[in-house]
Parts: C-alpha cells; structure tokens; sequence
C-alpha cells in the first residue's frame, strides 16, 4: 500500500508538468481535471499465460478538452478506456487508482458502476453495426438510457428528449425515425444514434473507441463532426481512441501515445506533430503516407512488430524496433518524463536529452529515405503495352425484395459503363467508399468472362473470346489477386508450402521447380525460406500479408489485382507492404490495380487514379493531377474528407459535403441544436 | 396485413401439396411391406379362404385387388367423407386415433411445458454463471441425461416408484396406464390422474429439459458477449439487466423455434414412453400399426405427423418474426 502511495505521488510529481502551457487550439487546461488516471495496471489471465495490457498509465480529463490516445493494436489503449467506465471483462485484474472529481471508481461493483455509467461517463464504440440490439427499435434504445437513470421521466418528455438528440446528431425526420429499426440504418447513422445514446444524460466524459474505423471516409468526418457538437453540448471531456493519426490531428486537443500497454509520450496536439520526441512516435508519424502532398521520398517502415502483450520485451519494449537502440535500452524500461518543462511534453526514451539537445527529428532517426524508385526508367509510359483494358464495363444485380420470400423488385446497377486501361508496370487505384462498386469491378475482372455490357481486355485477349476454361486458367496465371484480410484468406490449416504450392500445381509444375519456385518467393517477399513448414498463424498480420503476396507471383503473373491489401494492417506495419508492393512492381514490372479506400495510400502508390461513385468512374486521371486539382464535386468532397495528420492544415479546412450533385460546405450543416 | 394474410394462404396451400405427396408415397411403401393377409392366414384355426378376401376387401387391404385401385378408393374415402379406412380387423382408424390423439396430449402436455420453464430457466442461470460451479454441476447434469436413453431412463424411473411403492407400503406411483379410479369422486379421479401422470411426466420433462437446457445456454453465451449487450451497459443498465432484456430476447429467438415444433410434437406423442408406461396414445398407436400389417392406421399417423411438423414450421416462423423486427412475413 505504502508502494502505492509513493506511486501516485511520483505520478502526480510528472503531472504536474502535464499540459502546462499548451499548443493547441485551446490553451491550456484550466481548473481541476475531471478524471484522474494514476497507476493504472489491467491483466489477463488467458491461455497464453498473464497478459498485461495497461502498465501504469496516468493521465488528466479535463471538461470541454479532448485526449486522443493513439496507438497500434495490442498498444493497450482500448482496454485504457473500458478500464475507465469498468466494462472490463471479469478475468481483469485492474489496479492503481481511477478517480471522478475526487471519488475513486476502482473497486466499485458493477452494481454501483451502472450508476456511473450513462450519467457521468459514457462510451461510443467501434462497430456501430453490432452496437445497437437488433431487436428494438432506436426510440426504445434512446429512451432506456433515459428512464434508467431517470424512472419517473414522463412519457411525453422522452419522447420530446429523444427527438431532440436525433435532431443533435443530425438525423432527420426524428419523429419518424424513433419507430425505426436498427437494421433500417446505414453504418453513419447508427453510428449517429450511438452518440445520442451516449450524451443523453449530458455525461462528464464520453469515450470514443476506434468511433469512425469501421467506417467511410466522408462518414467519418461527419461523425467526427457530430462529436464536436456533442461536446460543445455536453461540456464533457472526450477520450478519442484511434490509429489514425489524421483522425487525432483534427480532433484532440491532447495527445497519448501508447506502446505496449505505457504511455511513452504525452503531449498537446501541435508538439506532438511539430516536435515528436520519443522515437516510436516519430516513426509512426513518419510511416505514414501523406494524402495531402505529393510523394518524393519511399516510406520508412518500423522493421519489427508490435509486441505480443504476453511477452513484453525486457527494458524499452520498443528497443528490438528502434533505430536509436542501444545495450543500455534492453537493461530497464525509461519512466515517462518531462523533456521540456516549460510545455509539459513528457516523453519516455533513455536518449530523451540528446533528442532534445540535438533537436532530432523523424529524418535523423531513420536515416534510411531513399527517393522513389524510377518508374519510367527505360521506355515513356505511353509506348508501354496496355495489359488490361476494360471498356464500358457494366454488371447488375436483381433487386430482391425483403423478407421469406425473395421476388425481384428491378435491377441495380453495381458498375455503370466503367472504362479504364493499366500499361505495363503501372499502378491504377479505385478509389470509392462501400458500395461504389470497386470490389464488382474487381471480380468482373477477375472472372475472366464476358460481362453483361461493353469488354473486358487482358494482355490484349478480349475475354469474351475465351472459349472454354483451360484458356481461362492460362490467362488467370498472368492475373493474380490479393484480399483485404490475410488472417482469413489463407487457409489456417496450410502449412505455407501448401500455401504457395497449390498455384503452382494448378499450372501443373513439376516437384523439384516447385520448391525452387517457392525458396525465390519467400526471399522477394521478405520472409525466411526455411519457414516454409510453419502456419499462416504463426506469423503476423503483416508477414501473413506478405505470403499472400508471395502467393499471388507464385505464377509470375503481369497485373496483380490488390483489394484493400493493407487496410487491414497495424500503421507501422504498412510502410513496409506499401515498399515491397513498390520494389516488386520496379523489379518484375508487374501492373497493379489496386482498389483501396485510403486515399493517403493511393496518392503514394498509385500512378493514375479512377474515382467511383455509385457505379460510375466520375474521375479519371493522373494521380498528381486529380489530387491537386479534382474536377469532379464528388472527388472534391472526397479530397476534403481525408483526414490529414497535420493540426494545423487540419483546423484552417473547410470540410464539403456531396449532396445530389452538389457541394455544401460541412459547417453549414451541422445545426446548433 | 393483407400480404401478410395471402403469404400465410401461399404456404398453408405449399404444405397441403407435401402432406398429400408424402402421405402418398408412404401408402405406397407400407402397401409394399406390410400384409394384412397374414394376420388372418396365421390365426388357428385358419379361416376358410372366402372369409378371408371378404375381410380384406371390406377393409380395402386386399393385395389382389390392383394397388392403385386400392388407392383410389382410400383417397375416395379420405376427401369425401375424411374416412381414413380401416384396420385389418375392421375397426375405424378415426376412431382409434382420435382416442388416442386425447391420451397423448394429456400425457405431453404438461411435460412439454414443464420442460420448456425448466430447461430455459437453467440455460439462463448457467448462462449467467458459466464456469462456476452452478454451470459446471447442472452441465454435468445434463449431460448425463443426455447420454441415458429414453427407454434406460424410463426403467430406471419405475424401479425406483416401485421401491419406493414397496417402501411405503401402498401403492402411490402406478407405473401403467392413465387412469385406474371409476368412482364419482372429481377429487380422488384427480388425484388417482396424477398419481398415473407423475411418472411418464418426470421422464418427459427430463428428457426435453435437457435439450432446451443446452441450447439455452449456448444461445444466451453468444448474445451475452454481443456489442450490444456492452452498449446497453454503458448507458447505465447492470450486467443483470442488460442480459435480462437485451441479450435475453435475442437468445428466445432460435429457442421459439424448438419451442414450435415441441407443440406440434404434443399430438403426435411419444414412442418410447408410452410404450413402457403403457399408455394409449398416437406413439404407441405407431408402432402397433407396424407391428400389426395395419397400412391405413400407419398411414394415418404418418400424415398426422407431417401436418403436425408442417403446422410447428409456420408456427416457428411466426414466433421468429413476433420476436424479431428484421423478418418480415411478406
């Protein structure tokens, strides 16, 4: 008890630095903070023995302030928050000390949380799809959070309440709307209705965990915004948990960044961008692609993982990734501390003062920035063949109508008249959010059969003129594709031999070429042959990324067809599939089309740019050209969306909305309720 | 509410065709195997030849007369008159399944509720303690029920009654039949019902209990963890109250569905059980049409059976659509 103590009062000493002269867009905090986080400790029990997920973090709320906490996975910053309003799951063990203006919150029961819960703190989530119970409808939902905190509201004013928070989030006809279903709600306006839910009872905190990954880019900066309104409406202090740096930068006023269940660096929101000081942060700042200027130099990934949570690296966790490592950083683990006093930027890194003192930046630390490969070395793009063409491409789907039984109610038109064309060693993106009919295109393509309207050309062969399907296979060696998830798109119970074997046998290859063939891909992708016996799960997400590619050139093929390849990934992770995508392309003078909905990655990667809208290719350019200067309204409102990981450029933006063809700006839109 | 009404027509219109299929196609098979000759031919002594067509045809079992005029006829009886034929000893089968239709709902209907109450409260109360001793002890529990089969049980039961009957000194649990008592008395009529009832009651429940139990408690172990389960205890509600109404009725869901198809299984009653407590009813019935060449009573059971499945399907899905706002019955 008496560790403890001394604990929270080193804790407090480092706080007080926190924040003191801030550099964001409001000042420094003022007044008492709302919540205070001091040693806060949560472990698990599992199967792979003790996992600890949060090592004693300690932090400040304050009301009307927003703390972003970023971080990659298994970074411990979503089991941070749901330790905040204890929604942790019973095998947590938690420690340290949760404080809500001065009342300890730890070790309350679940009896006493619920009281907590809605009323003081509150909590949006990742999935808005799954968030809210299928069975009820919105009104319902809203008016439980509510009567429970307040049993003898009358009918009629929750009923007046509950309108009243739709109209806040921005939905319209609220009336109409309480009667509704879940299921009748896009993933946006769940989402919506999740954050009415969460400042029904004008809480002192709202937590947002991942509130806008799961989804599109132009609805994430609605809700983004919404969540602005909500906390002017509330005054409450937001926790904004994210990966996205982007998201951060127009959002927070503070910024956590954590790694390995620590913070290990703390900071307001333009030092961090301007003057990144712990080496993992400049990294992760660093990898990133930029959607908001052009590429002149290649990424520079993070080499390594982050760790597994069960097995924490000795001293520095982040020392077996660190450019800047030395013995000293295994030995035992920095503190977080202040490296400038004067602007309560805490950092924890051994080499904290020679950063400082040498003022080190992202391109001293990783020193490794080479410019782009050459792309057009040997022959001007436009004397390269045209390796697929595809020409007022059109599919459609009958419309079925709800319900047991199913009966065609017309058709839609999933790609509408779509024409492009990829030459050699180049790459094209997609670009669109769900729905606009990318991923159709993609397995149109991939099909290899005539499509319902206009001509699909691959390698010069229409593929209306394939006969049967032994010519099919032949073309499909030449025309490989990579999904979006490798955890499910390799078999788990394939050794990765089988893995890469099976194309290869499919083309009917021999043994011996097999295993040869097999040795070189390992090696082009980056992964120790000798592997070869293991499981896709005894490799990590971005390994298993690569076999899949390693997979995909088993046959040598000329165009790859990428669907999301990296969405899926941890930030410090990309970079290095971004790069070896990148190297392949230079070295095998394989053409990509890549469908991708970040657009910051497909500024980087990507050569021309087709822009989808409801089925359409509404743009069509050269990447440069359409990121500099977009005719279309749609692509504009799509441009003005991304979220761009600079405060500055971030706060000056002025947000457009598409609607019916037309572009509004955000601000004009988001009522003052 | 009209689409509603003509969508439930399409169906029931749907159903009529399979019962008339399947019950013609099983006219045919029990034709086939079984002979009703026999019975006669094996009595001793042998009835004279004549005696013997003329039995068969006034029953329509003769298998000299051609199948599908045999058919015919049967199916003649059926939509005219919704006379299912006749046993090979002449009796009406109407009349003997409508008998027995009332002793198998009197035997399973109590049980089939007992066992629904039973088995959801438990999947519901390990559900909520899973991993703790409450959950290992009544899976434990369960699972040993599930292994023992009907008819085990079944014995074990009455030997334990008869012990206890012998114990006791007077006979409080018959171990046969429904009813003994043929006094006025309403009371002692009762009294002497249950004391038929408690047995074959206790088998029944144990045995369905089991199954709902499971069940229960894997589908309310998938709803528990769900998003909103933790949506609904962030706005305020206790673990308890956010798995009592939200997790809840999600899990009643699939469980509605086991629920319709055991009322439809109240009529047709229970094979095993009713043949070891010697009860009357349609599964005993079953079994003697086979064993006894008795075509048109087997046939009939096995169209009852069908309209009983078909009618607990639709009743599933309307429990579905009651409890779920995503199926629309349209």
């Amino acid at each position: 008890m008496a560790e403890k103590n001394e604990n929270t009062m080193a804790a407090d000493e480092v706080l007080r630095y926190e924040l003191l002269e801030s550099n964001g867009p409001k000042g420094a905090p003022t007044g008492d903070p709302v919540l205070s986080v001091r040693d806060l400790h949560v472990s698990f029990n599992t199967e792979a023995g003790v996992v600890h997920a949060v090592r004693g973090v300690n932090f400040d709320l304050w009301g009307g302030r927003t703390l972003g906490i970023v971080g990659e996975s298994g970074s411990g910053k979503s089991v941070t928050a749901l330790s905040l309003i204890g929604l942790l799951d019973d095998n947590a063990h938690v420690t340290g000390s949760i404080r809500l203006r001065g009342e300890e919150l730890l070790g309350k029961t679940d009896e006493e949380m619920s009281e907590y819960r809605g009323t003081k703190i509150s909590m949006i989530f990742q999935d808005p799809l799954s968030a809210l119970t299928p069975m009820f409808s919105i009104g319902d939902q809203l008016a439980e959070a509510l009567l429970i905190h307040n049993p003898g509201m009358h009918k009629a004013d929750v009923r007046k309440r509950c309108i009243e928070l739709l109209e806040l989030v921005g939905i319209t006809d609220p009336e109409d709307r309480l009667d509704a279903y879940p299921h009748e709600f896009s993933g946006g306006m769940r989402q919506r209705v999740v954050i009415a839910i969460a400042i029904a009872n004008n809480p002192d905190i709202i937590i947002a965990d991942e509130p806008t990954t799961a989804l599109d880019v132009t609805i994430q900066a609605q809700i983004l915004d919404i969540l602005k309104v909500a906390q002017r409406e509330t005054g409450a202090a937001v926790v904004l948990i994210t990966h996205d740096l982007g998201v951060v930068a127009g959002s927070a006023d503070d910024v956590m960044v954590m790694y390995a269940g620590r913070a290990v660096e703390r900071a307001s929101i333009d030092t961090v961008f301007a003057k990144p000081s712990q080496p993992y942060t400049m990294g992760l700042l660093g990898a990133v692609p930029k959607p908001h200027v052009a590429a002149t130099t290649r990424l520079v990934p993070i080499k390594g993982n982050p760790p597994s949570l069960a097995a924490i690296p000795t001293g520095c966790p982040f020392h077996p990734r660190c450019p800047m490592a030395t013995p000293e950083c295994a030995q035992n683990e920095p503190e977080l501390l202040p490296i400038e006093p004067s602007e309560g930027h805490l950092v924890s890194c051994h080499w904290m003062d020679k950063i400082r003192e040498k003022g080190l930046t992202f391109e001293d630390v990783y020193p490794d920035l080479e410019p782009l490969n050459p792309k057009w070395a040997e022959v001007p793009r436009d004397q390269r063949p045209v390796v697929l063409e595809v020409k007022d491409l059109v599919k459609t789907f009958p419309v079925q109508g709800k319900g047991l039984i199913r009966r065609n109610k017309g058709t839609m038109t999933a790609v509408d008249h779509a024409s492009f064309k990829i030459h050699e060693g180049e790459t094209l993106a997609l670009v669109g959010e769900s729905g606009s009919g990318k991923s159709t295109t993609l397995m149109q393509i991939m099909d290899l059969v005539k499509p319902e309207n206009g001509s699909i050309t691959v390698l010069g062969k229409n593929t209306a003129d394939l006969r049967n399907n032994r010519e099919r296979r032949e073309l499909r060696r030449d025309l490989q594709v990579i999904f979006q998830d490798p955890m499910s798109s390799l078999d788990p119970r394939m050794p990765i031999y089988d893995v890469l074997a099976e194309p290869l046998e499919a083309q009917g290859w021999k043994k011996g070429d097999i295993n040869r063939r097999i040795g070189e891909l390992m090696s082009l992708v980056g992964i120790n042959p000798d592997y070869v016996d293991r499981f896709p799960s005894q490799f990590s997400g971005g390994q298993r990324q690569r076999i899949a590619i390693a997979r995909a050139l088993a046959t040598s093929p000329k165009i790859l067809l990428l669907d999301e390849p990296i969405a899926s990934l941890d930030v410090s992770i990309q970079a290095g599939i971004i790069n070896l995508l990148e190297d392949l392309q230079t070295e095998l003078k394989i053409s990509y089309l890549f469908v991708a909905h970040d657009l910051a990655v497909i500024r980087h990667i990507s050569d021309t740019v087709a822009v989808m809208h409801l089925g359409k290719i509404v743009e069509y350019g050269e990447t440069e050209d359409v990121f500099t200067n977009p005719q279309d309204p749609y692509t504009k409102a799509l441009l003005s969306a991304i979220p761009i990981p600079d405060p500055k450029v971030e706060r000056t933006r002025e947000r457009l909305v598409y609607r019916d063809g037309e572009l509004v700006s955000a601000s004009s839109l988001t009522r003052r309720g | 509410m009209a689409r509603f009404v003509w969508y439930i027509t399409k169906r029931v219109l749907n159903y009529v065709v399979m019962i008339f299929v399947a019950t013609s196609l099983t006219y045919f098979l029990a034709s086939s195997f079984m002979s009703p000759r026999s019975n006669y031919e094996s009595r001793t002594p042998r009835p004279p030849q004549e005696s013997i067509e003329a039995s068969l045809d006034r029953a329509n079992l003769n298998d000299k007369t051609p199948i599908m005029e045999r058919y015919q006829k049967w199916l003649g009886g059926i939509f005219t008159k919704f006379d299912w034929g006749m046993t090979p000893q002449g009796g009406s089968v109407n009349q003997e399944m409508s008998g027995r239709i009332g002793a198998s709902v009197k035997l399973m209907l109590f049980p089939t509720v007992l066992s629904i109450a039973i088995g959801v409260s438990l999947g519901v109360y390990t559900a909520q303690r899973q991993y703790h001793w409450q959950d290992r002890f009544w899976s434990g529990v369960a699972s040993v029920f599930l292994v023992i089969p009907t008819v085990v049980l079944a014995i074990l039961v009455v030997f334990f009654a008869i012990e206890i009957n012998s114990a006791a000194g007077t006979r409080i649990f018959y171990v046969t039949g429904l009813q003994s008592y043929t006094g006025g008395n309403v009371f002692l009529e009762f009294l002497d019902f249950l004391q038929h009832m408690i047995l074959p009651t206790i088998v029944l429940t144990i045995i369905s209990a089991v199954g709902y139990h499971l069940n229960q408690r894997t589908y309310l172990l998938d709803e528990m963890h769900a998003d909103y389960v933790r949506t609904a205890r962030a706005k305020g509600l206790t673990r308890k109250q956010a798995i009592r109404k939200h997790a809840l009725r999600a899990s009643l869901i699939p469980t509605s569905v086991n629920v319709a198809f055991s009322i439809a299984g109240i009529f047709t009653g229970a094979v095993m059980t009713e043949k070891i407590f010697a009860i009357h009813g349609l599964g005993e019935y079953f079994i003697n049409a086979i064993n006894g060449n008795n075509i048109h009573g087997a046939v009939a059971v096995a169209a009852f059976s069908g309209v009983c499945t078909l009618a607990g399907a639709l009743l599933a899905d309307l429990f579905a659509a009651a409890l779920d706002p995503r199926i629309k019955m349209s």
